[in-house]
């Protein structure tokens, strides 16, 4: 099943293009990788997956509902979400709970299972420990795993995480891609995550779209299916 | 005690703390949003409206209130413009306002004494209408700022993310800037054009330096509110008292001069450059 159709999409910032004619397709179920250098808009193709930036042209669907016409949550964990005003007056905790506002609605007080949510989320990112302290003491890695943990207490079905391993140590950039690669192997969530991070990150893809800006030679996607090691252009 | 014998006092202390609970609420968006001169240019854009009603021979509060609601908008939408330059669209705004009053105000000559009171507040001089016009515009916030408070955590510690969440940004956004335009409007009567972003700001502040979380935020920012309000106005009755009679009520602000103790000073802040108490 389809959760993400790109056609022919071209897009830019100002006069430039920085997108030329893209056409992919992003799959339920998998976990899917961007990669590529600096400024071969990795973070501009997100949000244009997302519908947070609108193509010069071509089409980007995005599937917001599920075959039985609920909504299909998305929890998104931005690039510098963790550089937040220091002085953002939140606990750990008060941040965290914030994701599970969507699904509680206005007014719904939060019970045993959305606790119980919240502290899983907490744990699974090994900040459980850090819940009572302020949001802006934090160093940056830490920041990043509370943001991350805010996009888990969504439940999210799908999860889209800008490079999120930015300011953490190597144990907990493992443990991230293993806490990812559990949520799509044993829940069947999917996850699109922008990296730099090739050689770590690549044993748990399933796809990895390769966005390159050649100088004098345009601009280039190359989407690798790991799975069954088939190569092919996406462009 | 005795000043609350005095009809006027109770308007003034009525109008006062109902400003002064709703101002600093609205405050910590603010800060948070980074939009802390929106006050100040939102309350020169409704001076230029306050103009305006004068030289049409409108009601002035009334169309200093809607203009507020106006600028309010076209920041809002001017932010939108100008997503990498946030602090631009005030510039522009506040300067705009400031100008459009300077040229309305001259082709006016004989402006009535209480030109003076939107400029300075003249708290004591607070009417029904304006006092019911405070009032609406607290419930309204108060309501505004309970039934929506989780989307508008969301809103205001990350756009993107709220916009993904569900959050409807844009339209929660445009609430936010027509609320804030009510509130900068209803405070001019109390505080005045020059000092209104100080009872908005001043609180929420402190209040900032000093809480952990986002409730406590909220309650020290009123508690300050409010202690400022009442002790400026209780300090500059009993001292104005005798100097000059009741037209001159001002109100004092907490200032947190701030340091990682949070060492709290009290300043007596007044329009006139002068020490109050």
């Amino acid at each position: 099943m389809i959760l993400s159709s790109l056609r022919d999409v071209v897009f830019g910032y100002e006069d430039e293009p920085v997108i030329e004619h893209l056409s992919l397709d992003i799959h339920f179920g998998q976990f899917i990788g961007i990669a590529g250098p600096n400024g071969a808009a990795k973070s501009t193709l997100l949000k244009l997956i997302l519908g947070l930036l609108k193509p010069w042209s071509g089409t980007v669907q995005f599937a917001r509902e599920r075959e039985d016409g609920l909504n299909i949550a998305i929890g998104y964990v931005p690039q510098q979400v963790s550089s937040f005003n220091a002085g953002f007056p939140s606990k750990v905790i008060e941040l965290v709970r914030s994701g599970c506002y969507t699904r509680l609605g206005l007014f719904r007080r939060f019970n045993s299972r959305e606790n119980a949510i919240v502290e899983r989320s907490l744990k699974e990112v090994d900040m459980w420990e850090y819940r009572n302290r302020k949001i802006g003491e934090l160093s940056g890695g830490q920041k990043q795993r509370i943001c991350i943990a805010r996009a888990l207490a969504q439940e999210p079905e799908v999860l889209i995480l800008d490079e999120p391993a930015t300011g953490m140590d190597l144990a907990s950039r493992t443990g991230l891609y293993e806490l990812l690669n559990h949520y799509v192997r044993q829940h069947g969530r999917t996850v699109i995550m922008v990296t730099h991070a090739l050689e770590e990150t690549s044993p748990y893809l399933d796809t990895r779209i390769n966005l390159e800006r050649k100088e004098n030679e345009g601009w280039q996607c190359l989407v690798t299916n790991l799975c069954s090691a088939h190569f092919g252009l996406g462009v | 005690m005795a000043m609350f014998g005095y009809e006027f006092m109770q308007r003034a202390f009525w109008a006062g703390s109902l400003i002064a609970v709703i101002g600093p609420v609205l405050g910590v968006y603010l800060v948070l949003r980074r939009q802390v001169l929106m006050a100040d240019t939102l309350s020169h854009v409704s001076l230029a409206g306050v103009a305006l009603g004068s030289v049409l021979n409108l009601n002035p509060s009334l169309s200093g209130f809607i203009v507020a609601i106006l600028g309010a908008l076209m920041i809002e939408r001017l932010r939108r413009a100008y997503r990498t330059y946030s602090e631009l669209p005030i510039a522009i705004i506040m300067t705009t306002g400031l100008a459009l009053a300077v040229v309305l105000m001259s082709l006016k000559q004989n402006w009535s004494k209480s030109f003076s009171s939107y400029l300075f507040g003249s708290i004591v001089a607070v009417s029904d209408t304006q006092l019911r016009l405070i009032a609406l515009v607290t419930l309204l916030g108060l309501l505004f700022f309970v039934v929506l408070r989780r989307p508008l955590y969301n809103l205001v510690f990350n756009e993107e993310t709220a916009v993904i969440s569900g959050v409807r940004v844009p339209l929660l956004s445009f609430g936010f800037a027509v609320f804030t335009g009510m509130t900068v409007a209803a405070a001019i009567p109390v505080v005045g054009v020059l000092l209104v972003s100080a009872l908005i700001i001043l609180p929420a502040s402190l209040a900032l330096r000093l809480a952990s979380g986002f409730a406590a935020a909220i309650a020290i920012a009123v508690g300050a509110g409010l202690i400022g309000m009442f002790s400026g106005l209780t300090a500059s009755l009993y001292a104005g008292y005798s100097a000059r009679g009741y037209d001159r009520v001002d109100f004092g602000c907490f200032i947190a001069l701030g340091n990682r103790t949070s060492e709290i000073t009290q300043l007596q802040i007044s329009p006139y450059g002068e020490k109050i108490v």
